[in-house]
């Protein structure tokens, strides 16, 4: 691994552990514990907790703070209440997809925009010119906190548990909204619990002062959260189909052709990408995404080409082994007039297999942990 | 890495690949150090019977939920069986990566190259432990 990346807070712990630990986004990440299928499995079934402590926390403050979402991010965030998050996004000015993001509004004076850590730098610098001009202020706090993913079908009793333990308030994570949040103080220090996650399970993830967050994990784990690294978090995802800056969302891609077009309000005044994206929509999508289901066994894999009877028609954009269906799965940047029920063909090494498309996701999962209702199945992250 | 992860009747080559000598054919299979290095292995392609490989030339492949890897054959032959659980099963790979894991069974064409192959204190030092 490369010298001078960082570690979190929990590194230690996860050393010990026996964690396979990776480098991710400049960041020493724990990419898998028990094992990739293993963990998929808990949280799918029961319970896992992920360590996502290299997610950046930018903290927008002052009157002027949600002039600066609305101008920086794509997304509408007027209609945000207290308490509420909104899934957006952050253009370029040419339209492409500098990073996806949630930003959580906590009152109307502060906000918080939790990006990529890839991106946060870009996302920091998007906001912090924003700013300049506004009675608002941006503070970059990726390095000063901690964050955990709580994710499964009886994440949220954990939680309750952990959290009366730990604050001595009962119902703390399951009386909090699907995709709200709340703020509460653990072990002394400040901290948001948000009703949010990136598996498709119910889950909360929690942003925890450094030194406290060694105390959580330890009591989610102790309370039978399975440890749970960047690998099955990919997995996870895939098998729901959210998409993952760097893969299906990048800088040379309109939302629209990454698939989060209903990220995007035109109905408002400029933001940033605006006049781009208002000519891209007109124009139309020169790619889409899509799902693939090899009919064979054998995997595809991100930057495989596909075609269809012989013409290039796309990019395999990430692929694995669905845990769950036990079947390859995989998502594709496809020219739109590739439909979901036509065969393409991905070159996986020089041997060609047919894969039909698919419209995401292969898993259908409620994360309010209620019955599924179909209209909200893009209410996402 | 614990002993017994390495046995000693088996013998090994440097890209983490064991072979057992069964007389007329060998057979071979990853190292326990491989699979846990792989993770969960989900897809092993390997060759129809009547293939012919190379010493040190690819003959197959075992994917991770992450990543893909080629197998290497340590010797030049034929192969004469491969591990059909392998198709519906490939987490025996993990679960048991000298038993029911095992790949392929070959027919040396040149039995003498088994003597180039490591030792189980070979392969040992070969990890570095």
């Amino acid at each position: 691994m490369s010298p001078g990346l960082r570690s979190t807070p929990l590194e230690a712990r996860h050393v010990a552990e026996g964690a396979t630990l990776g480098e991710f986004a400049g960041w020493r990440m724990p990419i898998r514990f028990a094992g990739v299928v293993a963990e998929h499995r808990a949280v799918r079934d029961d319970v896992g907790v992920f360590d996502v402590s290299h997610l950046g926390v930018v903290e927008v403050t002052g009157p002027d703070a949600l002039g600066v979402i609305a101008e920086s991010f794509t997304n509408d965030p007027d209609g945000v209440v207290d308490g509420a998050s909104q899934y957006t996004l952050c253009c370029d000015p040419d339209g492409g997809v500098v990073d996806d993001l949630l930003v959580y509004r906590v009152d109307a004076g502060r906000w918080l925009a939790i990006p990529n850590a890839a991106n946060t730098a870009a996302v920091l610098g998007v906001l912090t010119a924003s700013a300049a001009d506004r009675r608002a202020e941006v503070r970059d706090r990726s390095f000063d906190t901690a964050l955990l993913a709580v994710q499964g079908p009886r994440s949220l009793e954990v939680l309750d548990d952990v959290l009366e333990g730990l604050t001595g308030r009962d119902h703390v994570a399951s009386a909090i909204g699907f995709l709200h949040l709340t703020e509460l103080e653990v072990a002394g220090a400040p901290a948001v619990v948000a009703r949010t996650g990136y598996t498709g399970e119910p889950g909360a993830e929690l942003i925890l002062a450094p030194d406290v967050a060694g105390e959580v994990w330890d009591a989610v784990r102790g309370a039978g959260a399975a440890a749970c690294g960047l690998g099955a978090r990919d997995t996870l995802r895939m098998e729901v189909g959210f998409p993952l800056h760097g893969h299906e969302l990048t800088r040379q891609v309109t939302p629209y052709e990454g698939g989060v077009g209903w990220a995007v309000k035109l109905d408002r005044p400029a933001f940033r990408g605006r006049d781009a994206l208002v000519e891209a929509k007109e124009r139309g999508p020169r790619r889409v995404i899509r799902g693939l289901l090899p009919v064979g066994r054998r995997p595809v894999r991100e930057g495989m080409r596909v075609t269809a009877d012989g013409d290039e028609v796309g990019v395999v954009t990430s692929g694995t082994v669905s845990p769950t269906l036990n079947r390859p799965i995989a998502l594709a940047r496809l020219a739109p007039r590739i439909e979901p029920g036509a065969t393409v063909q991905v070159d996986v090494r020089g041997r060609s297999e047919d894969a039909e498309v698919v419209r995401p996701p292969f898993l259908r999962r409620d994360p309010r942990g209620t019955p599924p209702a179909e209209e909200d199945s893009r209410d996402r992250r | 890495m614990a002993d017994d992860d390495i046995p000693q009747q088996l013998r090994y080559t440097a890209r983490h690949e064991w072979v057992r000598d069964d007389g007329e054919v060998i057979t071979i299979g990853i190292t326990s150090f491989a699979q846990d290095e792989l993770g969960d292995v989900v897809y092993v392609d390997l060759p129809p019977t009547g293939t012919q490989v190379r010493a040190d030339e690819p003959f197959g492949e075992v994917e991770s939920t992450k990543s893909v890897s080629d197998l290497y054959a340590p010797v030049t032959g034929e192969i004469v069986e491969r591990n059909e659980d392998l198709d519906d099963r490939p987490e025996l790979v993990n679960a048991d990566p000298y038993g029911e894991g095992w790949m392929v069974r070959i027919r040396p064409a040149d039995r003498t190259e088994l003597d180039a192959l490591l030792d189980a204190d070979g392969y040992r030092a070969e990890l570095g432990g």
